[in-house]
């Protein structure tokens, strides 16, 4: 590839010609000429900023040696990225197809991706940004929008006052006998922002600051999300265990109403 | 002693389960966390929670999905 100004720092480039951001994919074939140019824009800006914070410059590495690096260090976290589009789109077909998208766009801007850095919340961000721009449209409940402003009685409390610790221990052994099935269906039924926060801290272990960097919100935000959607959780999982007879609680909370 | 109590320690316990506090905080909560079972068993259910997804989102990509994406990297 013959390259002239992307071959400088990228940072020094675009700060001065924020223009150029969308040039990343100009050299790559794998940009979908059917796909809609400000989405990818919009995406590989959010690619970008974190390279940019990071001064990236683009790897002068040949395309071939490029691939066998993307398929070394990338493929690998397909399991985990297709577990985590499973959460995200609930179904099999969008999953599997918000993940090859998704792969498509790292291998296109793979060149910037800075090694050594953390490729697996590089791969995460990509994902959730692909999801968020692209499917949750199709599937936006207008209730999304304002769930970060919910007051937490509404949401229901999962600890129960009168809760003592002989039932703790009893809930906690009521929730391990609760089958994947259960689990999984208790994380689909929560608000999706709540979901994809617990799902990326307990489930990918990311920190809240790398949660925050791939959800594009602040840590706060990351964590009242996180918060709330292990309450809910937490309360799910107490109605599941005890519509199987497990002895846990007594009546925990009020089912909120999703 | 630096026991902080249970208001802090349940206050503080998810940033405590997902190693977020500072050092100090951090064993603050975990000092409490040693003398009060009803802390220690918030603990246990917020532990058993998060083992519980790990351990049911385990899931594996199709072996078409994984064919079609290797495939895609040699169309370039």
């Amino acid at each position: 590839m013959t390259t002239s100004v992307l071959e400088r720092p990228r940072d020094a480039v675009l700060s001065t010609h924020p223009e150029l951001d969308s040039s990343a994919m100009d050299d790559d074939k794998l940009t979908e000429p059917e796909q809609d140019h400000s989405e990818i824009e919009v995406e590989l800006d959010a690619i970008d900023s974190e390279d940019i914070r990071r001064g990236a410059t683009r790897s002068s590495l040949p395309p071939a040696e490029l691939r066998r690096l993307f398929e070394e260090q990338a493929i690998p976290f397909m399991d985990q990225l297709y577990a985590a589009a499973m959460r995200m789109t609930r179904n099999p077909a969008d999953a599997g197809d918000l993940v090859q998208e998704s792969y498509a766009k790292a291998y296109a801007a793979f060149a910037q991706f800075q090694q050594g850095t953390n490729l697996k919340a590089w791969l995460y961000r990509i994902l959730t940004n692909t999801f968020i721009n692209g499917y949750r449209k199709n599937q936006r409940n207008p209730y999304q929008n304002t769930i970060d402003d919910l007051e937490d009685w509404q949401l229901g409390s999962a600890e129960s006052l009168t809760q003592g610790r002989s039932t703790r221990s009893a809930e906690a052994e009521a929730i391990d006998h609760l089958p994947d099935s259960d689990v999984k269906e208790a994380l689909q039924s929560i608000p999706e922002d709540f979901r994809l926060a617990v799902y990326l801290a307990d489930v990918e272990g990311f920190a809240y600051q790398e949660i925050a960097d791939i959800m594009k919100t602040p840590v706060g935000t990351v964590m009242s999300r996180l918060h709330r959607g292990r309450r809910l959780l937490r309360g799910l999982l107490a109605d599941y265990a005890r519509e199987r007879g497990f002895a846990a609680a007594e009546p925990a909370s009020p089912r909120s109403t999703t | 002693m630096t026991d902080c109590g249970c208001d802090k320690a349940k206050a503080e316990l998810e940033e405590y389960l997902h190693r977020e506090l500072s050092d100090e905080d951090y064993r603050d909560v975990a000092e409490h966390l040693e003398n009060c079972a009803d802390c220690t068993g918030e603990e246990l259910v917020g532990i058993t929670m998060t083992i519980k997804m790990q351990k049911a989102c385990q899931e594996k990509a199709p072996d078409e999905l994984r064919s079609a994406i290797l495939a895609q990297l040699t169309e370039v």
